[in-house]
């Protein structure tokens, strides 16, 4: 009987394999590109659903919960959209098959929110090269807003790791006098980015960064880098590190007795639930007064808990996505993403093609995101495919971020 | 042996070679493409079904050898203007000599010791790979998509007369190599190589008296496997446009592992099945959920059942076929 | 020489928590003979099951703690019944695959159930710091020292002095000679798959509070506590102990020291160790020389 069983199983697993059935080349759809037709726009994401990553899986299910909210109210010029959304399991081997499927076999209109640096760089010439439009990537590496003449068809979302590392080294030279920054940092283009950004930032003043301690992604603690860090007699230390090392980072640093008078957060890692990890129940003195840069709005933040957008993030995130865990400030990030591409797409027309939504993207001047802080707009142009460049300083008091300073803006060049 | 006996591999082999050749008419381009990766698969299978099902040598550690070789294609071409098809011996030969002189330690390792030190080899490979910046790229890796060396990236190549665009050039590559990849192991494990090989995995006590030399065996064994492995890899940076050291993880030579014993140890028709099994199952598992880590717990549900349906791979599978048909 | 010791200490506290987690892989081979490649995520699914206890259901932090060991005890001998033990008398391959499709298992289930967030789990030691000649101590990793060191304790104790012990050893040494005078040899296996898994949860209970919590809190220790326990002897628990501490902190003083190694090296620094002492000797620091039987 299991004989029977065994051979049943092989020869479907085999039959379904060879794909003999599936020979297909996919229907007619009836606007002249591919993904579109009279009722659906078509869109493939790849995401980290297993592996290392899968934290940030997050990111495509917010959005994709935002287009099934747009869709139940009549969708864009009368299309629903329709997002497919690919495991890649942060491998950017993976990264290319999975789009290659997206494009030559799910024929979608265009690749939206995928995920990762080195997943996106892969993938990048091959969706130029097929003229399929490569939106909002949800990685900040330099690469995707610049070289645009080479690039057209790619855009990213989110302000750059260099702008960011930018920002935090221009406060710190502005308000801080002479100081000796060390800083944790992780050892891929991510860290390396925001170090750069931060460099530039506190160049020509008195700022000075006294030890750079970097950490390998599959590293399993940083004590090391921390004690070294300290010995270092810095007075300022930067954390440029995913969430998991920066609350290491920062409970490490009070472990030691080490007493810095200001930290530095990059954004990634500044998710309130972060924090407060990290805070150890407020005991954590060298969080406390940790300066930080923000351009989304954090569900966990009180400030906006009576915020219209917030109410209606929850209420999609609840009807949508109720398994998913609301406080995720990265569920606000793929909705920012997916608000922009409905405002994209909407624009583009009722005609549309690929060549008519890039043009949209690459001028673009849109206000009003309401998963973005207020004043925080979305603007490219030639030789700038990076739509977010402003963000807000926020200080981290007594459990809460509280915004400070006003907008602060950096153009890539 | 009687002559029917002795022919049915060769007509089975004709008859894959044949349907391997029509195939790309029937299914649509993009399959075809994913039949690459099948093809690359196997070739990383057949050598290390030799280490593994022959010379009963565990590795979990031939994903290092598919990145020595898909990197030395890589930097031979954007480096040296090596074109992409002369880079892949070199990348064999490259991956088999240094799997020849990891073979040379490693005869003093056995079973599960030695499945751990190829495991530790492939955990610290994404790591060496990153050091060495200013040689491999670091993590930023190396895009190929688009070099000229590269064929057929931007515009279909003519191959015989006939012209192929990108997605069944890589499908015809690969499963020429492919094909006489398995007809050289065939060749292999046929003859004398083969049965020493044999001997080696049953007893090597009885083995040595018999007058086998072990250690050449082995380090043989070894050096073939990982030049499979470097061919297989070269091919795999070739169809990828890409290498970076995150392209060749850990789970990569953990899931050739898999391939193998799924496939059916020392048997070569079911390592196809090990193929194609490797290539589509993150496939399929996404297709059942695609919460965050379902795919997962479907592929290791799915890979203890196999265990228990079929014990000896899809190869004790055609076994017991055969059985059926003989009586 | 303050930072030197800093980083002494620093390479103590990470080494016994490889030390930890060798502990359990050491039980699993030396009571059944296999390497485990699953240990390291059934302790990330314990750890998980008493960071829920506390933190959703509001358990206090001992019965969640001895909730966690019995459900992982269970766990672990229902695993080696239900799909090890059927696998057994297959080559060794079969258990290793097996183990890797528990691996992927546990893995994509912890995603699953909890999301990849980070979390805190607490701790049974408290969280100050001592200081000693500008060295800052913190009394957690003391007190992790001293449970991994009672652990070895506990270890040899059962089975040096223990019926059950001796017939654990047995079973995994020699099973068809102990069925003979009387083991009931797969339950002995069980048992170990148990009591390891237990050790794991263990391990797992006492990195979480410095580590902080998420689905690979135990993946990236898994290498550091293999090569912990071949350097001590996979199948000594003091030697996986010795060893832990040893990596820990000469891992700690080569990244700081050695500007060639640094931080992207350790892993790699680490597996050298594993290749080179399966080279030299096999059988670890504390280990005995195998015989083979021809």
């Amino acid at each position: 009987m299991s004989r029977k069983i065994a051979f049943a199983l092989s020869a479907l697993v085999l039959t379904f394999a060879t794909g003999v059935t599936a020979a297909f080349a996919g229907p007619t759809r009836g606007s002249t590109d591919p993904g579109v037709t009279s009722t659906s726009i078509l869109l493939g994401t790849t995401s980290p659903l297993s592996g290392v990553a899968s934290a940030y899986a997050s990111v495509a299910r917010g959005a994709d919960a935002y287009f099934k909210y747009v869709n139940g109210r009549g969708g864009v010029n009368g299309r629903k959209i329709l997002d497919t959304i690919v495991d890649d399991a942060y491998n950017p081997a993976l990264t290319v098959q999975a789009t290659r499927q997206l494009v030559e076999q799910d024929k979608v209109f265009a690749v939206f929110n995928g995920l990762g640096t080195e997943q996106n760089l892969a993938v990048r010439d091959y969706l130029n090269a097929q003229k399929v439009p490569q939106l909002f990537a949800a990685s900040g590496a330099t690469a995707f807003g610049s070289e645009t003449a080479k690039y057209p068809y790619t855009i990213g979302l989110q302000p750059s790791y260099q702008a960011e590392g930018w920002v935090l080294g221009k406060y710190l030279a502005r308000t801080q006098g002479a100081t000796k920054v060390a800083v944790l940092f992780q050892n891929d283009d991510y860290g390396a980015d925001l170090l750069n950004g931060f460099k530039k930032g506190i160049e020509r003043s008195r700022v000075r960064i006294a030890a750079a301690q970097p950490y390998e992604v599959t590293a399993s603690d940083v004590q090391a880098q921390i004690a070294k860090l300290r010995s270092s007699g810095a007075n300022v230390f930067a954390v440029f590190a995913t969430p998991k090392f920066a609350i290491q980072a920062y409970v490490y640093a009070n472990k030691l007795g080490w007493k810095p008078k200001l930290s530095l957060t990059n954004a990634v890692s500044s998710a309130s639930n972060v924090m407060q990890l990290a805070s150890e129940g407020g005991t954590n003195k060298v969080v406390e007064g940790s300066v930080s840069i923000v351009f989304l709005k954090d569900p966990t933040d009180p400030s906006w808990k009576n915020d219209a957008a917030m109410r209606l993030y929850r209420s999609i995130m609840k009807r949508y996505a109720p398994s998913a865990n609301v406080d995720d400030v990265y569920h606000v990030y793929g909705m920012a993403a997916a608000w922009t591409a409905v405002e994209a797409l909407r624009r583009a027309g009722k005609d549309l093609t690929r060549d008519g939504l890039v043009k949209v993207v690459a001028n673009m001047n849109f206000t009003g995101n309401p998963f973005l802080l207020p004043g925080i707009g979305l603007r490219t142009g030639p030789g700038d495919h990076f739509p977010i460049e402003q963000m807000v300083l926020q200080r981290w008091h007594k459990g809460t971020w509280k915004s400070f300073g006003g907008i602060w803006g950096y153009r890539t060049a | 042996m009687s002559r029917s006996r002795a022919l049915a591999p060769v007509v089975a082999f004709v008859v894959l070679a044949v349907v391997v050749a029509v195939l790309p008419s029937f299914v649509s381009a993009f399959r075809a493409q994913q039949l690459a990766y099948v093809a690359i698969y196997l070739v990383a299978l057949l050598g290390l079904n030799i280490l593994t099902g022959y010379t009963g040598q565990i590795s979990l550690g031939h994903g290092a050898f598919m990145a020595i070789g898909g990197y030395t294609t890589a930097i031979l071409m954007t480096d040296h203007g090596v074109k992409d098809v002369w880079t892949i011996p070199l990348a064999g030969l490259v991956a088999g000599i240094v799997g020849f002189l990891f073979g040379i330690p490693a005869l003093r390792l056995s079973g599960l010791y030695l499945a751990l030190a190829t495991f530790a080899v492939a955990v610290s490979m994404p790591a060496v790979i990153k050091r060495f910046e200013g040689f491999t790229g670091g993590g930023g890796g190396i895009n190929l998509f688009g070099v000229p060396e590269l064929t057929a990236s931007l515009t279909p190549v003519t191959v015989l007369g006939r012209e192929l665009t990108f997605n069944d050039w890589i499908y015809y590559l690969c499963w020429t190599i492919a094909l006489v990849g398995y007809v050289v192991a065939w060749l292999l494990v046929r003859g004398r190589t083969g049965r020493a090989f044999r001997a080696v995995r049953d007893s090597e006590s009885a083995a040595q008296s018999a007058g086998v030399s072990l250690a050449s065996y082995k380090t043989l064994a070894f050096g073939v496997s990982a030049a499979y492995a470097g061919v297989a890899g070269s091919l795999f940076a070739i169809a990828t446009t890409f290498v970076n050291p995150d392209t060749f993880p850990v789970a990569l030579s953990i899931l050739l592992l898999v391939g193998v014993v799924v496939g059916g140890l020392g048997s070569l028709a079911g390592l196809i099945a090990g193929a194609v099994f490797i290539q589509f199952l993150p496939i399929w598992s996404q297709e059942v959920s695609k919460s965050p880590g379902a795919p997962a717990v479907v592929s290791g549900v799915v890979l203890i059942a196999l265990m228990f349906v079929l014990p000896m791979g899809f190869a004790g599978l055609v076994d017991r076929l055969r059985a059926l048909t003989k009586r | 020489m303050a930072d030197f010791m800093q980083q002494v200490v620093a390479g103590l506290a990470s080494g016994s928590i490889y030390a930890s987690l060798a502990l359990a892989l050491v039980l699993i081979h030396r009571a059944t003979g296999v390497i485990n490649f699953a240990q390291g995520e059934m302790a990330t699914f314990s750890t998980y099951i008493a960071w829920t206890l506390t933190t959703n259901h509001g358990w206090n932090y001992w019965p969640a703690f001895a909730a966690t060991l019995v459900v992982s005890f269970v766990g672990g001998a229902a695993i080696h019944q239900g799909i090890i033990r059927p696998n057994e008398k297959g080559s060794v391959l079969r258990v290793v695959i097996v183990t890797i499709g528990l691996l992927l298992a546990l893995n994509g289930l912890v995603t699953l159930i909890w999301s990849g967030e980070v979390r805190a789990v607490p701790s049974p030691f408290p969280t100050r710091t001592i200081e000693i000649a500008g060295v800052a101590i913190s009394i957690q990793d003391i007190g992790t020292i001293g449970v991994v060191l009672a652990t070895v304790v506990v270890l040899w104790l059962l089975f040096q002095y223990t019926r059950i012990g001796l017939a654990m050893r047995a079973a995994a040494v020699n099973p068809a000679e102990a069925r003979l005078v009387g083991v009931r040899v797969a339950w002995m296996l069980s048992l170990g798959w148990g009591l390891a898994a237990v050790l794991g949860a263990i391990s797992g209970m006492l990195a979480a509070p410095s580590l902080f919590l998420d689905p690979n809190l135990m993946a990236a220790l898994l290498i550091y506590a293999f090569a912990a326990a071949v350097l001590g002897g996979i199948d000594s628990p003091l030697g996986a102990v010795v060893g832990g501490l040893t990596l820990g902190v000469g891992l700690n003083l080569i990244g700081t020291y050695v500007d060639f190694v640094g931080a992207d090296l350790r892993l790699p620094v680490a597996l050298l160790v594993i290749l080179v002492v399966l080279l030299v000797k096999p059988s670890g620091i504390f280990g005995k020389t195998e015989v083979k039987r021809v």
